[in-house]
């Protein structure tokens, strides 16, 4: 499970400043795991970038009013590509080991049905890996990292 | 689930008097969606009731042991217990469809057992619920507190 930085906010911290230190903690974050996140092998790395990418959405939801928002709008907007595309990744994986657990028991012939049904999850699983890995260029190409960390430096 | 909007949030204001704004409304969301999710075949409230429990734990996660106190942290685990349960009835919800329309060997049996689960952990969402909406209330200021009514499980 991807931890996060814990971040030391003091309540009379004044709500803008709170926001410009966490966007940069989070946007830190952010692509921490993307190095193993396409590897099907590992479907752990999908799950923490995609836990960190909801802090991340969360923090920017939580100080939103401390930022423009003509800077803020295309850079929720990007991070909610991101995290739709983890999603997409990381749905068949559950369903996988949801399928897996229910039929653990199952005998041989019984087993061809959900077998018959894993194997269309692999397919959605790849289709998924590869959605994933255009929203990861998007997001390397528009700059994603360095926009959250100068937005971050708007907060008022 | 759109977001219920927070209004009054000022950046030059302490942060704990902007975590107490949005702690009341993300509290107030949280329990709007109860009685209606305690129909087990609404799907739609028990899917929105996990998402507003979800912004509320992100904000008492971030804010809530310096801004509300020690509540926070009980309002946060029992949060994330709510999320775990209501995570797994929504994901039997998406995979009950994809079964039944599949068919064949062994489905029918994976069918009847994931409605047994599903049954489990909405129960145990039945049953968590006092003890969330306790603990998010608690994280309420005096004020926001006063004058509303303790919910409980049917």
């Amino acid at each position: 499970m991807a931890k996060s930085v814990r971040i030391a906010l003091e309540a009379d911290r004044p709500y803008a400043e709170a926001a410009a230190l966490v966007v940069r903690v989070r946007a830190g974050e952010l692509f921490s795991h993307a190095g193993r996140v396409l590897d099907m092998s590992d479907i752990e790395a999908v799950h923490d970038m995609r836990v960190t990418t909801r802090r991340l959405r969360a923090a920017l939801e939580i100080f939103e009013p401390c930022f423009p928002p003509k800077r803020f709008k295309p850079v929720l907007r990007d991070v909610k590509r991101l995290a739709d595309a983890l999603g997409e990744r990381r749905d068949p994986d559950v369903r996988i080991e949801q399928l897996t657990a229910l039929a653990k028991d199952l005998g041989v012939r019984d087993h061809d049905g959900v077998r018959t049904l894993i194997d269309t999850l692999r397919i959605e699983q790849a289709v998924g890996n590869a959605r994933l890995a255009a929203a990861l260029d998007d997001a390397r190409d528009s700059n994603l990292a360095g926009r959250l960390l100068a937005l971050s430096e708007q907060a008022r | 689930m759109k977001a219920r909007v927070v209004h009054d949030l000022d950046g030059a204001e302490p942060l704990a008097d902007n975590v107490a704004r949005i702690v009341a409304v993300r509290v107030a969301e949280l329990r709007s969606f109860v009685p209606a999710a305690f129909d087990p075949a609404d799907v739609t409230a028990l899917h929105d009731l996990r998402i507003a429990a979800k912004r509320l734990r992100y904000v008492l996660e971030l804010t809530g042991e310096p801004c509300v106190g020690p509540h926070a942290k009980r309002a946060v685990e029992l949060l994330k217990e709510l999320q775990e349960v209501l995570g797994e009835v929504h994901d039997s919800d998406e995979m009950l469809p994809l079964l039944a329309a599949r068919g064949g060997p062994g489905v029918e049996l994976l069918v009847a057992r994931l409605r047994v689960h599903r049954a489990e952990r909405f129960a145990g969402f039945v049953v968590l619920w006092p003890q969330v909406v306790g603990a998010a209330t608690s994280c309420l200021q005096r004020d926001d507190r006063d004058g509303v009514p303790f919910l409980s499980a049917p």
